[in-house]
Formats: C-alpha cells, structure tokens, sequence
C-alpha cells in the first residue's frame, strides 16, 4: 500500500521512546498521545474547540468563495470591472495574508470575527484568480450558441461563463481552502480563546504535551483529510471532463 | 506604458487609502490616515528600529530558506534518483503537503527553544516542500533523449547529472524556489507573532497589544514591500540563470 | 422603392454591400468582406465556398447577430439583424456542446429558453434526438461521444428550436473523410424530408457540390462575391454523385476557386 512508510514512521516513532532513545518529556510515545487524544475527545476539549475552528473555516471560506467568484467572472466579463478592479488584486497578491493578524484582531477583537473575516480576506485571491483565468477560457463558439438559442446577455453568465469557469474555479478553491488551514491555525495559535490553534497553546503553556501532540496531529490531518475529501467530491462532480 | 501599470495601481491605491481615512468613515484607530503611517515609518527607520526588526526577520527567513532550498534540491535529487526513497518519502510528502504546518510550532518550540534556531526550523519544515516537489517532478521529466545524446556523447553518470540533468530541471525548480520563498517570509513572520519578541512579526504584535494601531499597519506595509522586493529579486535571479531558457521572455509569475 | 409586406419570404435574407473589418486589441485591422450583396430565398440551400480568410464565416456571423454590421444592410425577412436569436440557428466546426450537460440536456437548452412547458421541451427533445439518429444516447455527455455524433447533437439542439435557416460554419470539417461522407448524407436527406433555408460554409467544393443548389464562391481577402454557380442536380438519383454531370459542375466550380486558393496562400 501506498502509505506504509507512514505506519512504518509511526512504528518508528513508538520504538524510539519506548526504547528510551529519546527522553520521553520531549518526544511523548504513540500511544501516550493517542491516549491523551482520546480523553480530550472524551472530555469534550475536543469537539467544542473543533466546532469553534470549524465554524471559523467554514464561514470564512464559504463568503471567500461567493464573492471572490463573482469577482473574479465580473472581471472576466466586463473590461471596465477588470480595468478597475485588476491592478488592486495584482498589488494585493504578494501581500502575505498571515500579516494581517494583528490588524483583524485590532479590529475585531479576540473572538470568531477577526478569523472569519481574516479567511475571508485571505482566501478570497486564489478563488478570484480561479475564476478570473476559468471564464476567461470560455469558449466564444458556447457563448455564441447559448445566444442563438435564446439566452440573454446576462444569461450566458450564468449558463455558459459559470460552468466553463467552474473546473479552474474548483483548482482556485483547493489552493484556498489549504490556505484557510494555515490561517486558522496560525491565528488561533497567537490571539485567540477558543478553536484547535488555541487549545495546542493551552495545553503547551500547561506542559500536557501528550495531549499537546495529540491536537497537533488532528489539526495536521484535518488539513489533509479536507484536501483528500474536497479531490474526491471534484471529482465526482466533474465526470464529465475527458 | 504597460511597465509602469502595477505603479499606476500602487499610486492608485495609496491615494484611496489616504482619501478613505480622511474622510471620516471610519475612525483612526480602525484606518489610520497613510501618511501617518508613513510617518511613522520614517520615525522607525531613523530610530533604528525598522532596520533592527527588518534584519532579524530577513536573517531567519532568508537562512530558512536557504536551508530549505539547499534540503530541497539535493532530497528531491536524491528521491528521483532513488527507487527506495521515493517509495519512502512519497506518502510523507503528499500528506504534508495541504497539512497547515504551521500548526508543528509548538512541538519545533518545546525542542528547540524560544529563539532563531526554532523560527528558522520552522520556515525550512515549511519551505522545503515545494522545492522538494518541483526538484522530484522536475529530474523525472527530463526527456530521456536528452540523456540519451548525452550518454551516446560520453557522460559519465555523475557529469549526466551536473551537465545535463540540472540544468533541464532548472526552469522548474526556479519556479519551485519562487514559491518558497514568499513562504518563509511569511512562516518566519507568523512565527515571531506566536514567539514575540524582536522582529517584524514580533513588532507587530506588540504593536497589536498595544493598540497601537499606526504601528501594526506600517508593520503591514513593511512586510508588503519587503516581499515584493524579495520576489523581483527572485524573478531577476530566475532571469538570469535561465537567460538560455524560451520561457524568460515571459517567466513563471508566483 | 417602397418594400412590398406582400413581396412573399421568398427573399428571405437579403445582403446589401457588406463590408467588415476585424478590429484587434493588437495588430493590425483586417478587412474580411468587401461590399457583399446576395439574396437568398427561403428553403434554399447555399453554400458559402472559398479558400481559407475569404470571409466566408464572417458573413455567417454577421447574419447570425454575432458581429454588429457597420457597413451595409442585413435584413431577414425585410427586418435588419439586431443580435443573434433562435430563427437563426447556429452550428459550429467544433459543436459547441455545453460539456458539463447531457445529450438530451443540450437539445433542451433552446426549448427550455423557449418557456416551453416540461412535457413538451422532453417530447420535442426526444424527437429530434432520434432524428439524428442519437436514440440511446440521450444521457451521454458530449465527452463520451465520437465526432460524427458530437455533431449530430449539436444538429438536434438547433433544429429543436425550429429555426428559420441554419448557419452552418464548416461543420463537417473536424470529422474525418468517412464520417464527413455519412454526415453530408444525413444532411441531404434531412433537408429533403422538411426543407428549410440553410447557409453552408465550406472550403471543400464536392462538398459544396454535392449539398447546395446554389454556390457562392468567394474571392481570397478581402472576400467578395466572385461568382454564383447554380447546381441543377436530381438529388433523389443515388448514383448521381458518381456521374459526369457531377464531376463536370465541381471542375467548373474548382476553376474558380483555384485561382483565388493560390492568392490566399
């Protein structure tokens, strides 16, 4: 199987503090951190910081999405939005997004708002870039073809720009959604009293570092399992590419 | 007249920003004017300061990155390379590549301490995947003709791969180093935010916790600036090295 | 002259001294079409035949209210063009399916901007899908289907919404000689089961031959009406595109054609 060396690591990992090659305070053992996750799920720890990053993420994600799609088609479409609105979204670009922390919390304080809206801001760029370049490839022969059937201007937006954008969409999506990850956390871990990032501090602060290592590790693979499952549902949903 | 458009839309920007801020909707504190935070540059920069906070953080996430970098090429080699490796190393690559790795910065700090050894550790934890895959994906697609001539020409393995294998792979890894880079700034910014302390991520916390709200947007645009100066840097480096190459009339944008 | 609301469809389109120019963001204008005037009665069966640039695709577009018409006058039915609309029906080189939509919804796009109710947009849908002869094939993507298919598709998609005329912009030129001979076939005999009004781009004359009763051909760029060459062929007769009337009436129309193909070289 593909992941082997990934139970191999993790054998690896048990053996090597087992064996007492590394001092168990800084290396906690497998099963030590497993055990510690456990409880944390158990004692609830878990799904209510869970909730809290999820709902973060999410909300974020999902008004990054909306808009920045509609933008990014808006651009595409109307040289005058694009003349307008390009060079800003060309000078925003290299800006690294995580450096806006200290600004949202400025704003918003500590709570829900200063993250949702910090992966709102940040994740907003690859959508838009996505949708920008995905309507852009729109064939001239489909728009032309909806119209002669009957659409409007304003129709073939929505019939034909959309779904020819929605495959480079879906890419601008995927860059996205790792990047709402890195922003959760990295924001959660320096100015937050809830969610995922936040509890991996307490429990460090706390010297629980088994458990510390255990919500590192469902933080971590979070990030991959959102990954995996959002491939799989493009998937699906574009059975109809060759 | 198409050079000086990003300029056009900088300018454009600024002017914006100053006209929004002065124009009541909002407070102070929530947008300070632009050219209080300018000054407030200048007050920073002739102090001292800015060029302390600015070294620091360029010392850490540049030797990442360097790090990284070096790491990067000579795993990735190394990988393409090596049938072993790469069935070791693939799955930990994949799966680390879309896992918010940032979110290893405790642990990086319980091992390594509070100081430049555990913010460099974590821009190269960072940094070195994407040069990692673009050096694999890069060595496996070099033509097979070109090795071919090459070996029909007489090169011995080791010259194949300095001689011929390195620099087909070049364009792709630039592209890869292009990628990184962007990344340790921001990796090492984020750490100092967590850490505290010196540095532009530090500063700009503290900035934050005081709210002290011109400072945490000159931090802003100071990070801005300095990876914009990084990434043309990087853009004329590519150019240069791959003066050789088709594609330098049009390099990979990042 | 006053225009007789009597004189019947029989001039159906009517072309008077169109020019175009091709205005690029970068390079250098193009005239395509200089001072074009044709007529065209209803239920006839043109082709459009010139070497490549001749702007034969162009005057396609102009009719179908794709492009605006700066100069000259283009008017169906006695009323100018004013954008492009379900009488004129389109079919391009490349189909132009809607890739993310089945066989049986691609027919139905036109019905369903049609308002149509459900049961009669699934009814003519069907219909016309088996016309093509795409029975089975409704739930397809366009992905899964072959070029002469892909085709047939795009065919049943214009001819659901009952155009007026069909523009045809090289639509069998994506497909290879084989399926190109069995598409030209199927072509021919749906016209001859309902007649109607067909523009048919070409740069291949026994095409142009074998499907039009009237042949315009095009002069190279910028294109003008060279010549319009009638083709009094019995259609009904099976072996009539192996007898020397036929082989005669595409050298004399290739005469024309060779010149003005060396000049677009």
């Amino acid at each position: 199987m593909r992941y082997l060396p990934l139970l191999l690591l993790a054998a690896a990992w048990e053996a090597i503090v087992q064996l007492g090659l590394v001092s168990h305070d800084l290396l906690p053992s497998l099963s030590e951190v497993l055990k510690a996750g456990w409880t944390l799920l158990r004692e609830g720890d878990l799904w209510a910081n869970g909730a809290a990053s999820l709902y973060r993420t999410g909300l974020g994600l999902l008004l990054a999405i909306v808009v920045g799609a509609a933008l990014g088609i808006l651009m595409a479409w109307w040289r005058a939005v694009d003349a307008f609105l390009g060079p800003l979204v060309e000078a925003l670009y290299p800006m690294p997004k995580s450096a806006l922390i200290p600004v949202t919390v400025l704003w918003l304080g500590f709570g829900d708002g200063s993250k949702i809206l910090l992966i709102f801001l940040g994740c907003m760029l690859p959508v838009t870039l996505g949708a920008y370049n995905g309507a852009r490839s729109c064939e001239q022969a489909l728009v032309w073809s909806a119209r002669s059937l009957g659409a409007s201007r304003l129709g073939v937006l929505w019939d034909v720009v959309l779904p020819s954008a929605l495959p480079e969409l879906a890419n601008g999506v995927r860059t996205a959604l790792a990047l709402a990850f890195v922003l959760l956390v990295s924001s959660e871990l320096i100015v937050a009293r809830a969610g995922l990032g936040y509890l991996i501090g307490f429990l460090g602060e706390g010297g629980i570092y088994d458990a510390m290592f255990a919500v590192v590790l469902v933080v971590a693979f979070l990030g991959f399992f959102a990954d995996r499952l959002y491939l799989l549902l493009v998937k699906r949903a574009f059975a109809w590419r060759e | 007249m198409l050079r000086l458009a990003p300029w056009i839309s900088v300018l454009g920007i600024a002017l914006a920003w100053e006209v929004f801020a002065r124009s009541g909707a909002v407070t102070p504190f929530m947008l300070p004017r632009l050219s209080v935070v300018l000054a407030r540059i200048w007050t920073d920069a002739a102090a001292g300061d800015l060029w302390h906070h600015l070294g620091l953080t360029l010392y850490r996430s540049l030797t990442g990155f360097a790090v990284a970098a070096l790491a990067g090429i000579a795993l990735g080699f190394a990988v393409a390379y090596n049938r072993a490796a790469r069935w070791l190393l693939d799955p930990l690559i994949s799966v680390g590549f879309p896992m918010p790795k940032i979110a290893f910065l405790p642990i990086i700090t319980l091992w390594l301490g509070f100081h430049d050894l555990s913010k460099i550790s974590m821009v190269v934890f960072d940094a070195i995947f994407p040069v990692l895959t673009a050096t694999i994906a890069a060595t496996l697609a070099v033509e097979r003709e070109l090795l071919w001539s090459a070996r029909n020409l007489g090169a011995s393995e080791r010259e194949l791969l300095h001689e011929v294998v390195f620099p087909a792979a070049l364009p792709q890894i630039m592209t890869g180093l292009q990628v990184s880079l962007p990344i340790a700034l921001i990796v090492c910014i984020v750490a100092e935010m967590k850490l505290g302390g010196v540095g532009l991520g530090g500063a700009m916390i503290t900035a934050s916790r005081f709210a002290d709200s011109p400072g945490v947007f000159a931090g802003i645009v100071e990070i801005a600036v300095a990876g914009y100066v990084l990434v043309r840097l990087m853009a004329l480096a590519r150019a240069r090295l791959l003066a050789w190459h088709p594609e330098t009339a049009a390099p990979a944008s990042v | 002259m006053v225009e007789s609301k009597e004189t019947p469809v029989k001039r159906q389109i009517l072309i008077e001294g169109v020019s175009h120019t091709y205005r690029p963001a970068r390079g250098r204008e193009v005239r395509a079409l200089e001072d074009v005037s044709l007529e065209i009665e209803a239920r006839e069966f043109i082709a459009l035949l010139g070497p490549s640039g001749c702007g034969k695709s162009t005057l396609l577009y102009l009719i179908g209210g794709f492009l605006p018409v700066e100069q000259g006058a283009i008017r169906i039915e006695g009323a100018p063009v004013a954008g492009p609309g379900p009488d004129r029906g389109i079919v391009f080189q490349h189909f132009a399916l809607f890739p993310w939509k089945s066989v049986r919804a691609n027919v139905r796009y036109g019905l369903e901007k049609l308002g149509l109710a459900r049961e009669e947009q699934e009814r003519r849908a069907q219909a016309y899908i088996e016309l093509v002869g795409l029975k089975g094939f409704e739930e397809s993507y366009p992905s899964q289907l072959s070029g002469g298919m892909k085709q047939r598709a795009a065919l049943a998609r214009t001819l659901a919404v009952d155009p007026k005329m069909l523009l045809m912009d090289e639509p069998f030129g994506a497909l290879d000689a084989q399926t190109r001979s069995l598409m030209q076939a199927e072509l021919s005999a749906i016209w001859q089961r309902r007649p109607t009004t067909v523009l048919f781009v070409t740069h291949d004359v026994q095409e142009a031959v074998r499907l039009a009763q009237r042949v315009v051909v095009m002069s190279a760029r910028p294109g003008r009406v060279k010549a319009i060459v009638e083709v009094d062929l019995d259609r009904a007769d099976p072996h009539i595109y192996r007898s020397s009337a036929f082989a005669e009436k595409v050298d004399e129309i290739w005469n024309l054609v060779r010149d003005e193909a060396i000049k677009a070289q």
